[in-house]
């Protein structure tokens, strides 16, 4: 399910299963329109992977324990370890082909 | 709803030439044009403003060699034109703001001076610093720099004299060809930061005689096969990743003949240099065709590296460069070190050549001077230089035979654009266009990004060598992309007249896969964005001003069918600005290009912003 967390929920969720990261910033351009891809992704994967929205500005301690330098960032986890990360805006076929290829 | 946001139609400037040109034979035809009263037209073809058409008729066939007077007497430009009743000829080297003097010789026979006042030059054009060479040394060759900043196309002669200028931003090499013109990008962005689309066939006067559309754009450098046809470095039109591809294109027709795609010969990511992206994994910056080994040299910044790879088949020969960071399977590519000379590898290396003994020449920039991270050398420690290897593909060994450049140090340093030239054994150009001063010592970031900082000197210095010797150098403020020496007239036809070509064609500009779900909401785009759209003959150009973070897509809608473009207004990173001509000073202005490629029927445009779908009040038809 697509849905921006807390701290402490992006904590209680990331080690279980496949989980699509993205640290975002209300004041990008590229994160919104991403909001919008990833909503198109989550038609398609919504099943496979749990999307998680995190706030750049709002998870300092996040965005230092992940070593995120800018924003949009996405970063693709299996049970807690990354797998793969994309910065900047993605096109939806590069999400899904990254989802289907964990 | 009446209003709509600013329009204008652009017309091509291949069809504003051949306008102008019609107006000029015209006036010519009506009128009694002699030797003694010749027909005279500055800047005929509207973009070379130190040029001229003198036009008149005589009553027998005859040439006539014409002398464009210098300030002094060894700044005479000569040249004689096959004989004709009808004399249409290009006056070219004039200088700006200037009474020239032109002299008008029948071939043993009369002569007329006449007089061509010029304006002064514009603010494009580089203020020379300084010029050194022997007096009988440069003759009537002139020196050639194209842009990488705000300065245009220019040419200095033996004293440091402008005396050819171009005033639209074409850009990258000047290749001149079989037939006495040259290639050169054209104008026209398609993607930024200056991925072009396509390449002019021009003449010394500026007039087109063939403009060449490429599906992925032009950027950095092309080569005129002996048959015409042209090798062009692009890019796939999707621009997933850049600066990957070389395609062949039918001299005539403008199709494309044949493509090579790196990605086939090499693994991106591997071997990367200091600058490597993903997307810019290779960053090919020049290519050179060798009829001995059938095969096409190519120089990737991105990778350290310049390879060759055969022209048949796109299967690599050879990788010349540092072989650290590169994995097992590509070792056997690379040489050996031979002997115990003097050695350095080039690192972001420009403007690789073949000589005519197969050494391989380019301007090794330096910049970083290392694959490994822990060893990179900030700039203000490097040095660029030209250099001359002598490679022995037999036993995979290589040699270095000659640099310059490496004892000037910072003062010579280009961290990212430079050429070199060969003109004989011990006999070579080298141009080191980037040199980019913060303060007191080299800049760490690109100019481009830069522009307004007052501390920041951007300079271009280009030296001729010979026999170990200095002959010429010259100094210039601004930064430019390549150096060359080229002579004015040629003995070919200096001015074709008629109608330019119009080849190729542009490629499908890149949609984006998701649209924003939003009704229209039938305002006009507000006037505080200042939008302006300009139509062209093949595309659109959507220009605005949005604050940072705002959401902003265009739109193509026509009934049940809809087409995106996503518009950035985050600050771009460019990381490899080998052409920085085209960087706004302001990031919030923004430039969408859009192709009439690929789209069929009348369109309405309209601009998304944030939760709003506004009307631009204007429809486009492709």
């Amino acid at each position: 399910m697509l849905r921006e967390v807390t701290e402490d929920e992006f904590r209680q969720s990331v080690n279980e299963g496949l989980v699509l990261a993205d640290f975002f910033s209300s004041t990008c351009g590229p994160c919104k329109m991403l909001s919008f891809v990833l909503a198109d992704v989550e038609k398609v994967c919504g099943e496979k992977v749990n999307i998680m929205k995190v706030d750049f500005d709002k998870n300092k301690k996040l965005v230092e324990e992940y070593e995120v330098s800018g924003y949009p960032t996405l970063i693709l986890m299996r049970d807690g370890t990354e797998l793969k990360r994309m910065s900047g805006l993605q096109q939806k076929p590069a999400i899904i082909r990254m989802i289907e290829e964990a | 709803m009446a209003e709509r946001i600013s329009y204008s139609f652009c017309e091509s400037l291949r069809n504003k030439q051949a306008e102008a040109e019609r107006a000029m034979l015209e006036e010519f035809a009506a009128g009694v044009y002699t030797l003694e009263q010749p027909y005279i037209r500055l800047n005929p073809y509207l973009i070379n403003p130190l040029s001229a058409a003198v036009a008149f008729r005589t009553e027998t066939e005859t040439a006539v060699t014409v002398t464009i007077y210098g300030k002094e007497e060894r700044g005479n430009i000569v040249h004689t034109f096959p004989k004709a009743k009808e004399h249409i000829l290009p006056i070219l080297g004039l200088y700006g703001d200037h009474a020239n003097r032109v002299e008008l010789r029948l071939y043993g026979g009369r002569a007329r001076t006449i007089t061509i006042q010029t304006a002064p030059l514009d603010t494009e054009v580089p203020a020379l610093l300084s010029m050194h060479t022997e007096a009988e040394y440069l003759g009537k060759e002139l020196i050639f720099v194209t842009p990488s900043l705000n300065a245009l196309a220019t040419a200095f002669d033996y004293a440091g004299d402008v005396r050819w200028h171009l005033t639209v931003p074409v850009i990258f090499e000047m290749k001149r060809l079989q037939n006495g013109n040259f290639l050169i990008g054209t104008e026209r962005v398609m993607q930024m930061p200056y991925y072009m689309s396509g390449l002019y066939e021009m003449t010394m006067m500026g007039k087109i005689v063939r403009e060449y559309s490429i599906p992925g754009g032009y950027h950095h450098d092309e080569w005129e096969m002996e048959n015409g046809d042209l090798l062009v470095l692009t890019e796939d039109p999707g621009y997933e990743t850049v600066e990957d591809v070389i395609v062949l294109i039918d001299r005539k027709s403008g199709e494309i003949k044949k493509t090579w795609d790196l990605k086939d010969c090499l693994v991106p990511g591997e071997g990367p240099s200091g600058g490597y992206t993903p997307k810019d994994w290779f960053h090919n910056n020049a290519l050179w065709y060798d009829s001995h080994t059938n095969s096409i040299t190519l120089s990737g910044r991105h990778v350290d590296a310049i390879i060759n790879i055969d022209y048949d088949t796109g299967k690599l020969n050879w990788i010349l460069g540092d072989p650290e960071t590169w994995p097992e399977d590509k070792q056997k590519y690379f040489f050996a070190i031979k002997g115990e000379g003097d050695f350095d590898w080039p690192y972001e290396q420009h403007g690789c050549l073949v000589t005519p003994n197969g050494g391989i020449m380019c301007f090794d920039n330096g910049h970083y001077r290392s694959k490994i991270r822990e060893r990179f050398l900030l700039n203000k420690d490097s040095f660029s230089r030209g250099v001359l290897y002598r490679i022995d593909r037999e036993e995979m060994t290589i040699e270095q035979l000659w640099q310059y450049g490496k004892e000037r140090g910072e003062e010579f340093f280009s961290s990212y654009i430079g050429n070199v030239e060969w003109y004989g054994e011990g006999h070579y150009l080298v141009h080191s266009g980037g040199i980019q001063y913060y303060g007191e010592h080299a800049s760490e970031k690109p100019a481009a990004l830069l522009q307004g900082d007052p501390n920041v000197r951007a300079e271009s210095i280009t030296v001729e060598v010979f026999r170990g010797k200095v002959i010429m150098e010259m100094k210039i403020e601004g930064n430019f992309y390549r150096g060359k020496k080229m002579h004015l007239y040629h003995e070919q036809k200096n001015m074709p007249l008629g109608e330019a070509e119009n080849l190729g064609k542009m490629g499908v500009t890149p949609e984006f896969d998701t649209l924003i779900p939003m009704e229209p909401c039938g305002e006009l785009l507000p006037y505080r964005y200042e939008a302006h759209l300009t139509e062209e003959e093949d595309r659109f150009v959507f220009k605005a001003i949005f604050e940072g973070g705002q959401l902003v897509m265009l739109m193509l809608e026509k009934e049940g069918e809809e087409h995106g473009y996503f518009i950035s207004t985050s600050k771009n990173k460019f990381t490899a600005l080998c052409c920085g001509t085209f960087i706004e000073k302001d990031p919030r202005n923004i430039t969408l290009n859009v192709n009439k490629a690929g789209l069929s029927g009348t369109y309405d445009v309209r601009v998304i912003v944030d939760d709003k779908k506004y009307e631009t009040g204007i429809r486009i038809t492709c």
